[in-house]
Formats: structure tokens, C-alpha cells, sequence
């Protein structure tokens, strides 16, 4: 991608006024998307863009400086400007940075990169998709179907001698239906993704996505209002990971542990959790959509356990915050393009399997509310509430699935939630998402096995007509 | 730069009207500056400059873009390749049209040469006043997470073959402060953000106040009883509604049928105290322009006038489809995207009573200040359920502090729930409210 003098050179240029650590991310980037809405090809884009990204640390002090100007001139100018804003008393007095390609995992081996897809091959699957949630009937009003893929090679290299090179592909398809009768609009959505070239299309199929989202839509219109107050909640594990991912996930990130805006700080080595919880950070899984070779910073990605067996057992670190922690960067150090620093980010993170049978655990609960599919959520690190969208929930009456309910936030607290855990199933279901932390989105994949919290805030709008759930306030 | 910018876009114009094609090329240089401080000193400090392209062909009644941040002659070529051919796959649609010039633009002040005059380390001084006001505020502010200054300014270039010709820059800035006060074992944080088109319009040291105090309030917070109950909004909290409104007055949504305003033109949406307007050209406005992301200029929209339903958002195309004229709503938020309907300056009307005067007689409320999870709110369907934190209000006093609560209910019927209009009207970013106390909202909790 770039000759190796000259990536010195400019590393080289960025020490001079007295920095501690260089680095320069370029990052190459070619997607396109297919976007179908009112029953055709509304829109196509295409695009192709290019950017370096210079990091120069001083005494804990970070300045970054990024352009899509990739001449020599303009990645100088790019370091001399980082330098200068980095700059410390003594001028800089490192030596000559000889870069040398640092030994990692295998590269991915990608068998359809989607640029050389053509685009009447992603029109195809995408229209299928819309046929089959519009087929499922005039309940349907709206159908959106869309698939995005890009190819991004990067490069890092850094004033300690390291270089990595890596392409990173993925694709990921959504559709979501929009179900209307007498007035009431309700909405069914579905997203699969993966690291990986479009041979992806060969494990997910976006038919049985859509008809799944559009499935969900129609049930919703005649779903009941979700109820109101504290209650048992059973999380099945194709819901996905949301929880965990808000519950504890990032409140286990160096950089907020360290500026103490974490509930999880200084909990190292004490119970954090029910003992029959772990929680893993694994960026090593083959084709997940948060899965890496090498982190942003170029440090492999590797499996981390965060939780064991309910006691606390380490970070998410990027370089700068593992340095502060004098301990080795876990490899989540992630941002989302050459034009953000990197900062401790998840990659596929999930609770662990247990030893029950997910069938068992919704028979043994007598009341409460099932989530079988999770949306969106947030958190507070700072004390650990966190909120996280129900997108498709059902009454549990007497150990059997009830009435469908629609509407419903769950609210709880981390520790609080992680430490209520009773039941833990043997399965394990994956969701994938954009996570969102200081402006930058990084792709993540979050997964649970089918687990029981005794009692979680549910969110819903009825006050009446379920009176056996407000019986369960018992404590 | 004007010179620059006009020079790619006419050659790729120029190939337009060769191949007799629409065509349109919209070009952006924009450069951000990023100052974040921890206990005086800066922590992190960046410097951002970017410049790329967009290009949108209309051929035979078919939508092709590309775009690319690599303006040399072999990409530019790359670019119109895929942007023509992209044509052939896309929906024949003989509402697609790009709007015509020449046209008169507004006079707008949308360019502050301070800010761009304002050397680095006054800047930085203005995010270190704004944490040292935080911490001097209270002596439980124990962390600022972070304290920071940005600014922003920006050149944009739109030119198409039907004659539209508009070049404006403009810039902004802002200072911000997220606070941590801790007390017996107990930590929240507050935070407070100011975004102003005129850097002497900033004032940090208002912005740090306002973090510690919120973090302060908001000590020892439990959760409330469930319940039907009063409420206020702070400014803030109905900013974020007003996110979800905006989408609803999207007139593709519309015209899509994924909006419950679909078809209530005319009709009463809201109770009579709310007012809604969309304004490009608010003076001192952040996201004031003279021309919206497809040269059309910007103006003036009433969206709600008294609780009634009076218009909607547009851009060229809706505009074209409804049979009306674009409002200037035609937004992009770069180059990477085709134009899309989006708000400008968007804001409920003030009324005019107090803060104290809408809480008064409120015998038990809540006040919301925090909501949570707002991105799971369905612009759809209109249901909502976020959490959220805030404080009692108790025989019209502000009492105990609350969080770990959900609020929950459908943007309808919040719209027809609202009983008063504070005269408190704030504005964060292009999105402006005054409080409102709403009649009734579904609060879960113990």
C-alpha cells in the first residue's frame, strides 16, 4: 500500500518536537449499498474513499490529525501538525524506526469480495426479500430491504517498528416491514452480518429474514400493551445480546474504568456477578461481524474473559489505557475510520452457556415476561442503569408462553441485574449491531444463552388488567 | 477554494451536458477542530480536514450517485462510471428531477470570521475554564469526564445541470462539559453542551455550572412508584421528542405510509398550545444556511400552527411527488449520501409561563431531565418507552431525585397530553424547546 521509508519518514517527522509514540492509520474503502422501499430499487450508492489518520501520545496527551490528502506532502504536513500539538519541552530524541510486518492470525480468506459481485446479484436477493415479506399478506404495508458491504484495507505502523496490513469485508443485510390495520402501525425488522465476502449469502437467507420481520409486524398489531412494573424476566437466546452488552460490557472498557465513570471500577477480583455468570469478549470467532484480526491499534484480537464465574476478572484495553494499567492491550483498541483515535471498544461479546434447558427455565416460571427478540439499548456507566427495547415480548402465565406484548423498555441496574441471574441455559443466540461511544460506531456481534432474572423494571404503558403481575412484587 | 471546488464539479458537468444526462455534483471541504481537557491540561487535541464529492445523475428517469474523497482526474472518472451505470439498475420514476436555477439565496450571517481568527490556546482556554467552573461549582464534582471545544467550518458547492449554482461557507463552535459528582458511595454525572454560530456567543463558564449542578441534583436518585402522573420536561428531554417528530413530518415517510401524520393535514394533531416550525433561516441559528444539500433555498415552514397539522417537510423529490414545491429540506450530512428530507433549525414555539409557573400546582409530578434509549423510539408507530431520570415534584417543589424509571406512551398522544408551554426556550445543536408539562404519562417503576 505504501513504501515503508516513507511511512518511517513520517513517523519520524511526527517525533520531532518531543513525542513519545507515532502512529499512522490509511485506511482504503470501497462499498456500495442496495436500497429497496416501496416495492423497487429506490437507491444505489457507490463509493470509494481514502485517509490517513496521525496519532502522536505525549505524556498521556493524544493529538490526532486526519486528511484524505495521501501524497507525501500531505501526510508531512498531516505529521508535523500532530507533532507540533504534541510538542514537550525537550525536542524529540528517539531513533531511527525501522518498520518490521508483526506476526498475527492467518488473513481471512475471503471468497466473493463484493466488489467484483455485480450488482444485479445483490438486486436479486434484495427483491426476493421484499416479495416474500409483501407476499405475507395487506397487512404489509411497507417493506424496507437494504444490503451494505465494503472493503476496507488498512494499514498501521507505528514509532515502536510495528507494521500490520490487513482487509477487513463485510456485509450485512436488513429488512424491516411496516404492518398496519384500523390505525395502528407496528413494525418487524430483522439484520444478519458477518465478516466475511458474499459467500455470507450462503449461511444467512434474507427471504426468512423477511419473513420473519414481516411475521413480527402483523403478530404486533394484536399484541396487548406491555404492563407496568417489576417482574421476573426470562431472555431467550435469539433475543441476542443487547443485555449484556449495556449490563456490564461497557462498564468493563479501561477508559472509563480509569476516569472513574464506571460502576466496575476498582471491583478487580470481587464478585460482580452471580456465580453462575461469565462473560467473554471474543474477537477471534470466525466471521462474526465483530470479529478481528488485529485491533486498529495492530494488536492481534484475542478471547478475554471478563467475568469468571461471577467474579471480575479483567478490562477491554487499547494500548494507551493498558499502559496507564502497565498491562498488555487486549486488543479492543477499535475506531471507526481513519478519521477517529481509537478507543477500548467490545467486539463479540456474550454470557457464557450454562447447564439448563431453555424450555425448562420458562416451565419453572410461574409469572413474568419473556423477551424473545431485543432492539436497541443505552447505559449510564457512571452508575450502571442501563435501558434496552423489547421488540417482541410475551406474558409468561403458570410456565407457559403467553399473550404477545408490544412496547416495552426493560430498565435495571448492572451489578444489580448480573448479580439476580438464577437460571443460565445451555444454548447460545448471537445478534449484531452498531455500537455507538463518543461519535464513533464500531461494528459488534453480542450473544446470550437463554437466562432468568428474578426481577427486572418493565416499561410498558398498562396499569390495569394484569393484576397477577403486580402480585409478583414480593421480595 | 471556491475557485477549486468549481473547477472539479464544471468538468463533471461539462460531460453531463455532452452525454445529455442530469446531473448534479456537490462538493464539500470541511475542517474540525477538537480540544478535550482533563484537570487543565489537554488531553487529546484534533485536527480534521476532508474534502470529497458527491455525484447524483438522473438518466432516462433513473437515479444513479457515487461518491469518492479522491478528487484526482482518474477517480473523477471513476465516479461518473458508476454513477451512470448504477442508473440502468434503479427504478424508472418520472418524479425524479433536480431543481432549476438561477435562484436568489437568502443574505444569511452564517460565517463568523473569529472563530476562524481564535488561535488554538485561546481556545483551549475556553474548554479549561468550562471544567474549572465545573469543579469550583460544588465541592462534590469529583471527575469531569471530559471538558471540550469544537468548532467546525465547512465550503459547500453545489452546481447541476439545470442551472443551480450555489457556494456559501460557514462555521460554528461549541463547548461542552460531562460532570461526576460523588457523595457516601453515590456517583451520577450531569452534563451540559452549548453550540453557537458565534464564538462570543459562547460562555463556558455557564456550560461547567450547568454539568455540576445536574450531576449534583441528581445524588442519591432511587426509583419512584409506578404510576399515571404529571409531568414537566425539561427543554432538553422535549429536544430529544423532537428528534421523533421530525421524522414524522418527513414528507417520504409520508408519502411512504410510515408516518401517523399521514393524511391529517388540516387536522388536530396536538393540543392547541404547541407550535411547530422548521426555520433554515433562524437568525443566529446553528443549522441556518442560505441553500439546503440540493441548492433549493431555505426558508421558514409551519409544521403545527395551534395543535393543527399545517405542512410538511420536503425536498425536490417528495415535493415533486405531493405536486408542491420543495421547503429547502433537502439534507445531506456529507458527501457519502444522496439528498434526503431532514429538519433545519426545528422548534416548538415558546409560550409563556414560567418554569415555577407550570409546576405550581402540581400536587405530585415528575420532572424529567434525562431520557435513555431514545434511538428505540419508533418513529413509526409512535410508541415510545425510554428511560428516565429526574427529580419528584411534590406540592410544586422539586423534591427527591429519580432514576432507573421508564416513561412510556405514543408521540400522539404526548402531542394531545401537553397542557402548558414554558417560556423557557433553549436550543441544543438545530433542535429548539421551551419545558412542557404534560397531563398524564405512564411511569414505571417500583
Amino acid at each position: 500500500m505504501m513504501d515503508h521509508m516513507l511511512l518511517a519518514e513520517i513517523l519520524d517527522e511526527a517525533l520531532k518536537k518531543g513525542g513519545n509514540f507515532a502512529e499512522i492509520y490509511i485506511e482504503e474503502k470501497v462499498s456500495t449499498s442496495v436500497y429497496c422501499e416501496d416495492d423497487r430499487i429506490e437507491k444505489i450508492n457507490s463509493g470509494r474513499e481514502r485517509g490517513a489518520g496521525i496519532r502522536v501520545l505525549a505524556k498521556g496527551r493524544t493529538s490526532y490529525v486526519y486528511t484524505n490528502d495521501l501524497s507525501r506532502e500531505g501526510l508531512l504536513k498531516a505529521a508535523r501538525v500532530a507533532g507540533h500539538a504534541a510538542r514537550s519541552q525537550q525536542a524529540g530524541t528517539h531513533g531511527p524506526i525501522s518498520l518490521q510486518s508483526k506476526p498475527g492470525p492467518e488473513p481471512v480468506r475471503y471468497l466473493r469480495l463484493p466488489e467484483n459481485v455485480l450488482f444485479d446479484e445483490k438486486i436479486e436477493h434484495v427483491l426476493a426479500a421484499n416479495r416474500a415479506a409483501r407476499e405475507l399478506g395487506t397487512d404489509i404495508k411497507q417493506v424496507t430491504v437494504a444490503v451494505g458491504d465494503n472493503h476496507k484495507s488498512v494499514l498501521i505502523a507505528n514509532s515502536d517498528g510495528e507494521i500490520v496490513e490487513d482487509d477487513r469485508v463485510r456485509v450485512r443485510f436488513v429488512v424491516s416491514a411496516v404492518a398496519e390495520r384500523n390505525g395502528v402501525i407496528q413494525t418487524g425488522y430483522e439484520s444478519a452480518g458477518g465478516v466475511a465476502g458474499w459467500e455470507l449469502l450462503d449461511q444467512i437467507s434474507p427471504v426468512d429474514m423477511a419473513r420473519r420481520a414481516g411475521e413480527l409486524a402483523i403478530k404486533m398489531l394484536d399484541a396487548r400493551p406491555a404492563p407496568v412494573g417489576r417482574m421476573p424476566v426470562v431472555m431467550s437466546s435469539e433475543a441476542g445480546g443487547t443485555m449484556v452488552h449495556e449490563a456490564c460490557g461497557h462498564g468493563l472498557e479501561a477508559d472509563l474504568v480509569q476516569k472513574g465513570l464506571s460502576v466496575y471500577r476498582n471491583k478487580l477480583g470481587q464478585q460482580v456477578a452471580a456465580s453462575i455468570v461469565s462473560v467473554i469478549d471474543d474477537a477471534t470467532i470466525p466471521g462474526k461481524f465483530g470479529s478481528l484480526r488485529f485491533d486498529d491499534e495492530g494488536t492481534p484480537g484475542q478471547r478475554t474473559v471478563l467475568i469468571d464465574k461471577g467474579h471480575l476478572v479483567g478490562y477491554l484495553y487499547d494500548r494507551l489505557t493498558a499502559a496507564k494499567d502497565q498491562v498488555k492491550s487486549t486488543g479492543n483498541g477499535r475506531r471507526e475510520s481513519y478519521q477517529h483515535k481509537p478507543i477500548p471498544r467490545m467486539t463479540n461479546t456474550f454470557i457464557a452457556p450454562g447447564e439448563d434447558d431453555p424450555e425448562e427455565i420458562i416451565r419453572s416460571t410461574s409469572r413474568g415476561l419473556l423477551v424473545k427478540k431485543m432492539g436497541g439499548g443505552q447505559v449510564n456507566t457512571t452508575n450502571g442503569d442501563f435501558v434496552f427495547e423489547v421488540q417482541e415480548g410475551y406474558l409468561i402465565e403458570n410456565g407457559k408462553i403467553g399473550a404477545a406484548v408490544r412496547g416495552a423498555t426493560l430498565t435495571g441496574n448492572g451489578p444489580e441485574v448480573l448479580a439476580s441471574i438464577d437460571r443460565v441455559g445451555r444454548d447460545l443466540g448471537y445478534a449484531i449491531g452498531t455500537c455507538g461511544k463518543d461519535g464513533q460506531g464500531v461494528p459488534v456481534a453480542d450473544a446470550q444463552p437463554t437466562i432468568r432474572i428474578k426481577e427486572l423494571t418493565v416499561g410498558g404503558t398498562s396499569h390495569e388488567g394484569h393484576p397477577a403481575l403486580y402480585r409478583i412484587r414480593r421480595k | 477554494m471556491q475557485e477549486r471546488l468549481t473547477g472539479i464539479g464544471e468538468a463533471l458537468l461539462d460531460k453531463a451536458h455532452r452525454l445529455g444526462v442530469d446531473a448534479e455534483v456537490f462538493l464539500l471541504h470541511n475542517r474540525e477542530l477538537m480540544i478535550e481537557v482533563v484537570e487543565g491540561q489537554v488531553d487529546t487535541l484534533k485536527e480534521a480536514e476532508e474534502m470529497g464529492l458527491g455525484l447524483r445523475v438522473i438518466k432516462g428517469n433513473r437515479l444513479g450517485f457515487a461518491f469518492t474523497s479522491d478528487l484526482s482526474p482518474k477517480a473523477l472518472e471513476e465516479v461518473w462510471d458508476a454513477a451512470v451505470s448504477i442508473c440502468s439498475y434503479t427504478a424508472s420514476d418520472h418524479y425524479l428531477s433536480l431543481p432549476s436555477g438561477p435562484v436568489k439565496y437568502p443574505s444569511l450571517i452564517v460565517y463568523d470570521p473569529v472563530i476562524a481568527h481564535t488561535s488554538i490556546e485561546e481556545k483551549i482556554e475556553l474548554a479549561r475554564q468550562a471544567e474549572r467552573a465545573s469543579r469550583q461549582h460544588d465541592s462534590r464534582i469529583t471527575v469531569i469526564e471530559r471538558a471540550g471545544y469544537e468548532d467546525s467550518e465547512f465550503h459547500s458547492l453545489i452546481l447541476n445541470t439545470r442551472g443551480i449554482c450555489a457556494y456559501a461557507q460557514g462555521n460554528y463552535c461549541g463547548t461542552y462539559v460531562f460532570a461526576v459528582a460523588e457523595e457516601d458511595e453515590d456517583a451520577q454525572t450531569g452534563f451540559s453542551i452549548s453550540i453557537k454560530q458565534k464564538l462570543a456567543d459562547l460562555d463556558p463558564l455557564a456550560v461547567g455550572q450547568e454539568a455540576a449542578h445536574n450531576a449534583v441534583r441528581s445524588l442519591h436518585a432511587r426509583r419512584a412508584p409506578s404510576g399515571r402522573i404529571p409531568c414537566i420536561m425539561e427543554p432538553y428531554v422535549v429536544t430529544r421528542f423532537l428528534g421523533i417528530i421530525a421524522q414524522m413530518v418527513d414528507a417520504e415517510a409520508v408519502q411512504k405510509g410510515k408516518s401517523l401524520f399521514k393524511g391529517r393535514i388540516g387536522q388536530k394533531v396536538g393540543a392547541e398550545c404547541i407550535s411547530l416550525t422548521d426555520d433554515g433561516t433562524y437568525p443566529g441559528g446553528v443549522s441556518s444556511f442560505p441553500f439546503d444539500s440540493e441548492g433549493v433555498p431555505c426558508q421558514r415552514t409551519e409544521l403545527i400552527r395551534d395543535g393543527h397539522l399545517v405542512g410538511y417537510l420536503y425536498d425536490t423529490y417528495t415535493a415533486n411527488r405531493d405536486h408542491t414545491r420543495s421547503t429547502g429540506n433537502g439534507q445531506r450530512s456529507s458527501f457519502r449520501g444522496l439528498p434526503s428530507v431532514g429538519s433545519t433549525n426545528f422548534m416548538i414555539e415558546p409560550g409563556t409561563r414560567s418554569l415555577y409557573q407550570l409546576m405550581d400546582d402540581i400536587p405530585y409530578g415528575f420532572y424529567i431531565t434525562e431520557v435513555m434509549g431514545m434511538h428505540t423510539a419508533n418513529p413509526i408507530s409512535g410508541e415510545f418507552s425510554v428511560g428516565a431520570a429526574g427529580l419528584l415534584i411534590e406540592k410544586g417543589q422539586l423534591t427527591k431525585p429519580v432514576r432507573g424509571v421508564t416513561i412510556a406512551g405514543n408521540i400522539m398522544q404526548l402531542l394531545e397530553q401537553v397542557e402548558a408551554v414554558g417560556n423557557d426556550m433553549r436550543f441544543f445543536g438545530g433542535r429548539g424547546a421551551p419545558s412542557l408539562r404534560i397531563r398524564y404519562l405512564s411511569l414505571s417503576g417500583e
